[in-house]
C-alpha cells in the first residue's frame, strides 16, 4: 500500500508541475470542502497559469539573458542575476511537491494561534501563503529534510501573524481601514528592518526634525508606475549598455514591455484558481470564531493605492536601479519586481506617518537588503526552479534568477538562514531575536502606553483640582 | 452591457477576487456585465471609459465615473450592502 502511494507520488513529481498542480490543488480543495468538480477546475486553472508563466520566462531568459551578459562584457558590471518577478517565484512555490503539507501546516498554525489567543489575525488568504511556503520549500531543497522545511514555514507563519497583529493599529490609523491586518510577507518583511531603523532615526538630533514634502512627483515620475513604459525603457537601456544597435535595443525594449504586461495576467490565474479555496476557508473560520472580534488578514494590495505610498515608490524605483549598479557585491539586476516596490514600502510609509525623508532612508536600506539577499540565495532558487522545469541557463554562460520576493525578503531570508545554518547556533539566535520583538510589542509597548495614559489622566486631575 | 473597472494595488490579487464576486452576483441578479482589472495608479487614466469603478483600497484620484469602495467584499463584513450598491449602478 505504502509502496503504491510512494510510486504514485514519484510519478506525479516526474510528470512535472503542469500535471502535478491540478492534482495537488484538487486535493487541497477537497480538504477545504469544495466539490470535486470545482476543486479540479481550481487546480486546472493553476496548471494553466503555470504553463503560461513558464512560456514567458523562457521568452524572457532568451531575450534578456544574452543582453545582460552583453552588458557584463561591455561595461564590466556584473549583474547576472535576473529579477524574474514574484509571480514566477510564486509559480515555482505552488508547484513544489511538498506544498500540500506546507499549506495545511500554515493553516493549522493560524487556527491554533487563534484558539490559544496568541494572535487576532485570521489569515485565510491562501494565495499569500506562498510567501511563507517558499521558505520551507527552499529549506527542504537544501537540507532534504521535510521536517526542517515544515518547521521553517511554521516559524514564518507564527512571525508573520504576530507582525500583522503588531502593525495593525498603525495600519488602521494611517490608512483608515478598521478590522483588517495585513499578513502579507512581501509588505510586512520590510518592518523587520524599518522598526529598529525608525527608532534610531527618531533619536538622532537634527535628523528627527527633517520633514520634506514633495509635490508633482507623480506628474514627473509617473511613468515608472506604468509597466509598459518601464519595460520599454529598461529593456532598451540594457540593450544599449550591452552595445546593441538601436534597432535591436528597441526590439528588446518592446519584448520586455510585453513580458511585464503579460506576467501579471498569468499570475492572476493563480489567484483565480485559489479563490474558491480561500472562500471556503474563510466561511469555515468565520463561523468557527463568530463570537470573537478578529482582524481579517488581507493582501497588502488594499493599501498600496495610498498617494504617499505611490509617491515614495516612484522615487525609490530609479534609486533602486542605481543601487543595483553601485552596491559592491550585488549581482541582481532589478527588473520585473520594480513594479511592486509600493508593497515593499507601504508599511514603512505608515510607520513614519508619511515622512518622506525617513521613507527614502529606510527604503534605500531595505532595498539594499533585498538586493543582497536576492544575490546570495539566487543559486539555490535557480536550481529549485530548474527542478520544476524552469530552465534559464543561457548558452555558454550560467544565468541565475531571483526576485524581490521569496528569500530576498529580509524576514524570509533570516528564517531561511536560521534553518540551513549550523542549527545549534542559528535556531537559538532566531528564537532570541523573535523574543526581543515579542517582549517589545507585547510587554514594553503596552506598558509605556498605559503609563502615558495614566500620566495624562493624573495631569487632568491636577488641572481639575487647580480649577 | 455595462462595464466595471476593478482596481487594486497590483491589478492582480484582490481585484481578481472582487471582480469575480461582482460577476457572480450580477449573474445571480440577471444583470449582464463585463469586468476588467487594473492597478489603482491606472484608474485616473482609464476610469472614464467605464460605467463603474470598484476599488479595494484607498483611492485618492479623480474620475467622472462613480466609484464604490469594495473592501467589504474581501472582509465579508457588509458584503451584501456593497453588492447591492454596485448592482444599482449597473441595472
Amino acid at each position: 500500500m505504502w509502496n503504491a502511494v510512494m510510486s504514485g507520488f514519484d510519478w506525479l513529481i516526474g510528470a512535472g508541475p503542469t500535471v502535478m498542480l491540478p492534482v495537488i490543488i484538487t486535493v487541497i480543495g477537497l480538504f477545504f470542502g469544495l466539490k470535486l468538480g470545482k476543486a479540479f477546475k481550481s487546480g486546472l486553472t493553476l496548471g494553466i497559469g503555470f504553463a503560461g508563466i513558464r512560456l514567458l520566462l523562457d521568452y524572457m531568459a532568451a531575450n534578456l539573458g544574452p543582453a545582460s551578459q552583453a552588458m557584463v562584457d561591455n561595461i564590466g558590471i556584473n549583474l547576472d542575476v535576473l529579477d524574474v518577478g514574484w509571480g514566477s517565484i510564486a509559480a515555482v512555490t505552488w508547484s513544489s511537491p511538498i506544498i500540500v503539507f506546507l499549506v495545511l501546516s500554515i493553516f493549522a498554525v493560524n487556527i491554533i494561534m487563534l484558539l490559544t489567543k496568541t494572535t487576532n489575525t485570521l489569515d485565510v488568504d491562501i494565495w499569500n501563503y506562498h510567501h511563507m511556503a517558499i521558505v520551507g520549500i527552499m529549506v527542504h531543497y537544501v537540507t532534504t529534510n521535510i521536517w526542517l522545511g515544515i518547521g521553517a514555514s511554521v516559524v514564518m507563519a507564527i512571525t508573520t501573524f504576530k507582525i500583522a497583529d503588531w502593525s495593525q493599529p498603525m495600519i488602521e490609523k494611517f490608512f483608515g481601514i478598521p478590522g483588517v491586518s495585513l499578513p502579507t510577507v512581501s509588505a510586512t518583511s520590510t518592518l523587520v528592518l524599518a522598526w529598529p531603523l525608525n527608532w534610531l532615526l527618531d533619536r538622532i538630533p537634527g535628523i528627527n526634525k527633517i520633514n520634506v514634502t514633495l509635490k508633482d512627483v507623480q506628474k514627473y515620475l509617473g511613468f515608472f508606475g506604468d509597466q509598459m513604459v518601464l519595460g520599454l525603457i529598461l529593456g532598451s537601456a540594457i540593450g544599449l549598455l550591452g552595445g546593441y544597435d538601436i534597432t535591436t535595443s528597441l526590439q528588446l525594449g518592446v519584448s520586455m514591455a510585453a513580458v511585464l504586461v503579460i506576467i501579471p495576467k498569468m499570475t492572476s490565474l493563480f489567484v483565480e484558481g485559489l479563490m474558491p479555496i480561500s472562500e471556503a476557508a474563510q466561511d469555515w473560520s468565520q463561523k468557527k470564531f463568530k463570537d470573537r472580534k478578529l482582524f481579517i488578514g488581507l493582501d497588502a494590495a488594499v493599501v498600496v493605492g495610498n498617494q504617499d505610498v505611490i509617491t515614495t515608490a516612484l522615487i525609490l524605483i530609479p534609486l533602486t536601479i542605481g543601487l543595483a549598479f553601485i552596491l559592491p557585491g550585488n549581482r541582481m539586476l532589478p527588473f520585473a519586481d520594480l513594479a511592486i516596490i509600493p508593497f515593499r514600502i507601504a508599511l514603512v510609509v505608515a510607520l513614519t506617518r508619511g515622512n518622506f525623508f525617513k521613507n527614502i532612508i529606510i527604503g534605500l536600506t531595505t532595498s539594499a537588503a533585498i538586493l543582497y539577499a536576492g544575490t546570495i540565495t539566487a543559486p539555490i532558487l535557480t536550481e529549485l526552479a530548474g527542478s520544476v522545469g524552469i530552465e534559464v541557463a543561457v548558452a555558454g554562460s550560467a544565468l541565475l534568477i531571483s526576485s524581490f520576493s521569496a528569500t530576498s525578503l529580509t524576514h524570509s531570508f533570516l528564517v531561511f538562514f536560521a534553518f540551513v545554518g549550523p542549527l545549534l547556533v542559528t535556531l537559538p539566535v532566531m528564537i532570541f531575536i523573535i523574543a526581543i520583538f515579542w517582549y517589545y510589542f507585547e510587554v514594553m509597548k503596552p506598558n509605556t502606553r498605559q503609563a502615558r495614559e495614566q500620566r495624562e489622566k493624573n495631569e487632568m486631575e491636577i488641572e481639575e483640582q487647580a480649577i | 452591457m455595462k462595464r466595471v473597472l476593478v482596481a487594486c494595488g497590483n491589478g492582480i490579487a484582490t481585484s481578481t477576487v472582487v471582480a469575480s464576486k461582482i460577476r457572480d452576483y450580477a449573474e445571480k441578479e440577471g444583470v449582464d456585465i463585463k469586468t476588467e482589472q487594473c492597478k489603482l495608479m491606472e484608474v485616473p487614466g482609464k476610469g472614464d471609459n467605464y460605467d463603474l469603478v470598484v476599488t479595494t483600497g484607498q483611492f485618492g484620484g479623480q474620475v467622472n465615473t462613480p466609484v464604490v469602495a469594495g473592501l467589504s467584499l474581501l472582509t465579508g463584513i457588509g458584503k451584501e450592502e456593497t453588492l447591492k450598491e454596485i448592482i444599482s449602478y449597473l441595472k
